[in-house]
């Protein structure tokens, strides 16, 4: 079967093995190492469900657990889960997802009207309207309303899965296994301390998997693979991939779910639990979480085709996926350069890139020549019911508006360092006008940030902060220092900084 | 969930313990001598602070034992642990 996205070659998928599945009516099929998201866009699957109010369509937004709008319902029976968002479900074979809250289908879904109806569809209108006649609230409304309200469905039999729980204990605990966080474990690790390192992710490696970088001599995605296999050689190491840190408590008591019976599906064997939750008292814990990026609001910026430009790139180059055939890139950073570059090395036409300042970096602009760069303009409208066909950028001094056809817009309105744990556990936080996000002001209590979820956004950064902070939270608990030195970066050019957009204006 | 360093045991989960209250709240020698609103200040007005707070905890799961100890109620640090019948530290902010 012939999957009209997926690129000939490149990703972290194996393509020899072929994953059959199913989402909706559809039989399709994705390869070992994608998720439900990327095999379905590799399929060219762009619309997987519909908004909760207005049933407007909605595709693929993001490519990680900061997916807002692709939920979709995984399996049925006893193993039937709604709401589980699409680019954080590992692919399995035989994997049953389908569309939620649409009816009768995804593409003729009869609640649409009220997206066409709201203009005239006052809040507050609704209960008042359907309470009389009595008789037509119980046969006629109710019913109506029933089915309309709600995402998904609950199971209908008991769940037959077990569920472990258990305790650990460790002198570190890095959340986070991107470069960072890998540089932190082995830093601590090497000290003879017990360092546990979990990262959500089937896989560790974090920015390394999407962005081609050079660590030291080695292809970055090649780096993350040894440095897994030489912290896994560490005895008092323990790796949990597939594990996300949830919360963290007084003492640096922390709790984190393993996915274990859920990467495989309901035909798990038997004794295989389906999650773990993990109790964990850590004496210090390094928080190495990353950044999320922000999109940019605009008009109708909810259509499929429409995702962050990071979205973009990981699934192209971590999922061999090309999120679209001719793609305009939007953005107010330099970072999102970058992106438009892969894209257009991967065979898609780039159309575009829309800058909302008006001075892009030097490097970044000089890098993407030949690509047409519009400096302080914005979009302002888009079209494509099911799927993004046409935008519209106008300058932000004013004046006509131009058309530009794309099937992908990739958008990028800057990073926010993901300190929800951090600031969870009470760690202070200030705001960082340089990056217009908040960052840790300072350590907390037993924890304390390293690498992009500190600010330092930079590879070289990363490595060289995690690694100090995971010696430091090794040294503070007894240990001597171990020897490791992080791997040498060619440091990044200077990039223009983050113009602040929380609106796009003129939009 | 807090880890308490019990005198006798060292530390341990907040699980294995039970709280007592606010501690050096001295009972009255005689009850009957006073009135009621003395009566009701002994048994129910506590101080509350926000803040270090002298409070007493038993060792349930473990030695059994009581204890005192000096907690910041805002951020839950545990600040110091001491025994029944001494005086709270000196570094208590009042």
């Amino acid at each position: 079967m012939i999957q009209p996205y997926r690129l000939a070659s490149g990703g972290r998928i194996d393509r020899s093995r072929v994953l059959p599945f199913q989402f909706g009516d559809g039989e399709y099929e994705g390869h070992p190492g994608d998720t439900l998201a990327s095999a379905l866009l590799a399929n060219g699957v762009r619309l997987v469900g519909r908004s909760f109010k207005y049933h407007r369509p909605r595709g693929f937004f993001a490519a990680g657990p900061e997916e807002p709008s692709a939920l979709v319902q995984l399996e049925a029976a006893a193993f039937a889960e709604p709401n589980r968002l699409a680019p954080d479900i590992p692919l399995y074979n035989g994997l049953r997802a389908s569309r939620q809250h649409a009816w009768p289908s995804l593409n003729f879904d009869l609640g649409a009207f009220a997206d066409r109806a709201a203009p005239f569809l006052p809040a507050g209108f609704y209960y008042k309207t359907f309470i009389r006649p009595a008789a037509a609230w119980r046969w006629l409304w109710e019913p109506a309303l029933r089915h309309m309200a709600g995402l998904g469905r609950a199971p209908d039999e008991p769940d037959p899965s077990r569920y472990d729980h258990a305790h650990a204990h460790c002198e570190v605990l890095v959340v986070g296994g991107g470069p960072a966080g890998l540089a932190a474990a082995l830093a601590a690790g090497q000290s003879g301390a017990r360092v546990i390192l979990a990262d959500g992710d089937v896989e560790f490696g974090g920015t390394l998997l999407r962005r081609y970088e050079r660590i030291g001599d080695q292809d970055g995605a090649a780096w993350a693979v040894s440095m897994v296999a030489e912290l896994a050689a560490l005895p008092e190491v323990r790796l949990l991939p597939n594990t996300t840190v949830l919360g963290g408590y007084d003492g640096n008591y922390a709790v984190a779910a393993e996915r274990i019976g859920d990467l495989i599906g309901p035909n798990a064997p038997p004794e295989l639990p389906r999650h773990r939750l993990w109790h964990i008292r850590a004496r210090r814990i390094v928080v190495a979480t990353g950044t999320i990026e922000r999109p940019l609001v605009f008009t109708d910026n909810d259509r499929p085709g429409i995702m962050l430009a990071g979205a973009a790139e990981t699934y192209l180059n971590r999922y061999g996926v090309a999120a679209g055939r001719r793609a305009v890139l939007f953005t107010n950073n330099d970072d999102a350069y970058g992106v438009a570059l892969a894209l257009a090395d991967a065979g898609v036409a780039v159309a575009a890139i829309v800058d909302l300042r008006a001075e892009p970096g030097e490097a970044a602009s000089a890098a993407v020549e030949g690509i047409s760069l519009y400096p302080a303009h914005a979009v302002v409208a888009t079209a494509g019911r099911h799927s993004l066909r046409r935008i519209w950028v106008r300058s932000l001094a004013g004046g006509a508006r131009r058309p530009i056809d794309c099937d992908l817009l990739a958008v990028s309105g800057g990073w926010n360092p993901a300190i929800h744990l951090f600031a969870q556990a009470q760690g202070p936080l200030r705001y960082d006008h340089g990056i217009a996000a908040f960052v840790p002001a300072a350590a907390g209590d037993g924890i304390e940030c390293a690498g992009s979820a500190n600010g330092a956004f930079s590879l070289a950064e990363c490595l060289v902060e995690g690694a100090a902070t995971g010696a430091s939270a090794a040294i503070s608990c007894g240990f001597a220092a171990g020897t490791w030195e992080p791997p040498s970066v060619e440091p990044q050019g200077p990039e223009a900084p983050v113009a602040p957009v929380w609106l796009v204006p003129g939009a | 969930m807090l880890l308490i360093p019990c005198p006798w045991c060292g530390p341990r989960d907040e699980v294995e313990f039970r709280y007592g209250g606010e501690a050096h709240i001295v009972r009255p020698p005689d009850p009957a001598a006073l009135d009621d609103a003395a009566w009701a200040d002994y048994l129910h007005m506590r101080a509350n602070p926000k803040g270090a707070l002298a409070e007493r905890w038993v060792h349930r799961a473990g030695c059994r034992r009581w204890f005192n100890l000096l907690r910041d109620t805002a951020s839950h640090r545990i600040l110091a642990v001491y025994r029944i019948g001494d005086s709270p530290p000196a570094a208590r902010p009042q």
